[in-house]
């Protein structure tokens, strides 16, 4: 009901808007016909003036002009005027008046809007036009409201009551689809139809749904991850520790089955430990710790960092970072991201092998740039090798956790850079990037 | 005798800690709550504390807070569960100097309670001797038995940050943040290779080593006996 009386309002409102300006119109047409002739008749020598004014009223099939002429007692000397109104204001703007027409049809009281000149003999020239046309467009109008609404409130409530009848249908729907997901069943999407904004929102919310359920499916992966990893250099643990209690018979070889004891463990704690500095770089919000890095400083440092390691294993690592680049961020993890993007490049490029770490610049981008020669990634595990404890080497036999790249992803995330993979042009080996968006150098 | 105070209320790993320390010549007085931790902070008399973060009664970054205003300025080692920047970065800023997360090598600990103690009278000689080790920090020259040692940058670095620390145990972490002032563990044996690097210039064959691998641990710089 309150949305059938809102739409009345508004198309009583619409209505009386078109009314308004064009009544307004109108008059002010009106009053400059009536002045204009006031003014020529008043200007006329006294005989010339009777018989303007005699031509100006009998040319009047539509019986619309108004006009006479008052000697200075008020007696009608000409026109169709009865007599002078008695609230008439001469030399005055036009006002809208009550006026007696006399003319060969009899005596009618009409509403005109009037205009009165006192002219030198202190004769009064009476110039008026008849408002019935003005009275008859508010009429028209009023009957368009009463003949207009009634349809029109109609029709709205119909539209209305099927629109809201919809809606509530639409959601309806909704909240049953979305009952069943908060029970359990996530694989449940919401109906991509009926209309624009319920269209959007399916999406948005299908689109929360997916990520979600994407979420959820890689922390049960990664629980299932963990469990596995740690479950091998546990149980290692525990044969050693066995073993070294039953079968050591001095106290060296007891030593000994302890230390390997240990190194499994500090396997174990170094996993936990990385997974916990992960999710620690995923929920980190301290970006107010940020500043300004040099990335050629960086790159050299860790080019200087593997140089030996390289080097030892017959590689040759180029290392190539002269121009200044300054960025914003943590220092410690962006030298973290790229020092783990060469110890893989390292760790998987054979003897005499290539590896290039170049901070390259692009228009307004600098980009960390590690190529290798290295066995590469098969497509499809490109997407897969970013997942936390994905590893190529299915039996283990490689040294490594899985979670490089994972901290890598993470760390870029929170620098709001992109970081990608991809393989190498020449077609053996891979390429890392990290593309970040050059600050200018602020002068001091 | 040097004095240790250790606030620690797990009884378990309070025995191991202390057990180790006494073991190595230190003196031990534990506090078991934080209320007795801070009344024994404030009597003074330690030369190191070692605070752990989560005691009954008072927690140990109020009792490293309250000590600080009170002008005590034992050098404090916190020992926390809680290992992530912020919580490192909090601990540190209460006035700890040092920080170390559980779980942690005993032989870490006591690393690092050496490198505390020996903080405050650390040399400012500008040529550093150990034994027929010499480097001239000005020169930026370093040289064994007279012989030089052509060292790059950072080995010279290295070489300078373990004669400052003689036979200490130098832990991997301690050798990378110091030297490579970047707070990273890095998974590979980075700071092997380096240091396999540095000891074939310093102990060629047929001299007896001066830097020791300490299995699982570590290195250290002796002086050959």
């Amino acid at each position: 009901m309150v949305a059938i009386g809102a739409f009345a309002i508004c198309v009583f409102l619409i209505i009386a808007f078109i009314y308004w300006p064009t009544s307004r119109y109108v008059t002010a047409s009106v009053d400059r016909l009536i002045i204009d002739r006031a003014n020529t008749f008043s200007s006329l020598p006294p005989q010339q003036r009777h018989q303007a004014l005699q031509q100006h009223l009998d040319g009047d099939p539509r019986r619309v002009k108004l006009g006479g002429l008052f000697d200075a007692h008020g007696n009608r000397v000409i026109g169709n005027i009865e007599s002078l109104p008695r609230n008439l204001q001469p030399d005055t703007p036009p006002q809208p008046l009550s006026v007696v027409r006399i003319d060969a049809a009899g005596r009618e009281q009409q509403l005109a809007r009037v205009v009165a000149r006192k002219l030198d003999d202190g004769a009064i020239l009476l110039i008026g036009r008849n408002t019935d046309e003005l009275s008859e467009i508010g009429s028209t109008i009023e009957r368009a409201v009463a003949w207009g609404l009634i349809p029109a409130l109609c029709l709205g409530s119909l539209f209305g009551a099927f629109l809201s009848i919809r809606t509530q249908q639409r959601l309806d729907q909704y909240n049953r689809q979305i009952q069943r997901i908060v029970a359990g069943e996530l694989r449940e999407r919401l109906p991509e139809q009926g209309g624009a904004p319920f269209t959007e929102l399916a999406r948005l919310i299908n689109a929360m749904l997916d990520e979600t359920e994407e979420l959820l499916r890689s922390v049960a992966g990664v629980g299932d991850d963990i469990a596995h990893d740690l479950r091998t250099p546990l149980t290692n643990v525990r044969m050693t520790l066995e073993s070294g209690r039953h079968k050591a018979k001095t106290l060296d070889e007891l030593k000994e089955a302890v230390d390997r004891a240990i190194g499994g463990l500090d396997q174990s704690l170094t996993m936990v430990t990385a997974l916990l500095r992960i999710t620690e770089i995923e929920h980190s919000r301290r970006l107010e710790g940020f500043r300004e890095v040099d990335l050629a400083e960086l790159v050299r440092d860790v080019g200087e960092l593997y140089e030996p390691m390289a080097k030892d294993k017959g590689v040759m690592l180029v290392v190539e970072a002269k121009e200044k680049m300054v960025v914003q961020g943590d220092r410690d993890l962006l030298f973290e991201a790229i020092a783990n993007l060469v110890d893989n490049a390292v760790k998987f490029t054979p003897e005499c092998g290539h590896i290039e770490l170049k901070l390259c610049c692009i228009g307004e981008k600098s980009i960390v740039h590690v190529s290798d020669t290295g066995r590469g990634i098969a497509p499809s595990e490109r997407d897969l090798v970013t997942r936390r404890f994905y590893r190529s080497d299915k039996s283990r036999g490689e040294p490594g956790l899985g979670l490089g790249l994972s901290l890598v992803v993470a760390i870029a995330k929170l620098h709001g850079v992109q970081f990608g993979l991809s393989p190498a042009p020449t077609g053996r080996g891979c390429v890392a990037e990290i593309v970040f968006e050059r600050v200018p150098p602020q002068v001091s | 005798m040097p004095k240790v105070l250790l606030i620690e209320d797990h009884d378990e790993t309070a025995q191991q800690i202390a057990a180790e320390l006494a073991g190595r010549g230190y003196e031990v007085d534990r506090a078991a709550t934080g209320i007795e931790g801070l009344d024994k902070a404030r009597a003074g008399g330690s030369d190191v504390m070692i605070v752990d973060r989560l005691l009954p009664g008072i927690d140990g970054l109020t009792i490293i807070e309250v000590a600080r205003q009170e002008q005590v300025r034992t050098p404090v080692l916190v020992l926390s569960a809680l290992g992530a920047v912020d919580d490192r970065i909090r601990g540190l800023r209460a006035g700890g100097d040092d920080y170390l997360t559980k779980p942690f090598a005993i032989l870490e600990l006591i690393a690092r309670i050496e490198a505390l103690l020996r903080r405050p009278g650390e040399s400012r000689d500008t040529v550093l001797r150990v034994g027929p080790l010499e480097v001239d920090l000005l020169e930026r020259t370093a040289a064994r038995g007279g012989r030089p040692l052509d060292l790059l940058p950072r080995e010279f670095r290295l070489l300078e940050y373990m004669m400052r620390r003689v036979d200490q145990l130098l832990t991997r972490a301690m050798l990378f943040e110091e030297v490579w002032n970047y707070k990273f563990v890095p998974q590979s044996n980075l700071v092997d290779v380096h240091m396999g690097r540095l000891r074939r210039k310093v102990d060629p064959a047929g001299q007896p080593p001066m830097i020791l691998n300490i299995r699982g641990e570590g290195f250290m710089l002796r002086a050959p006996s």
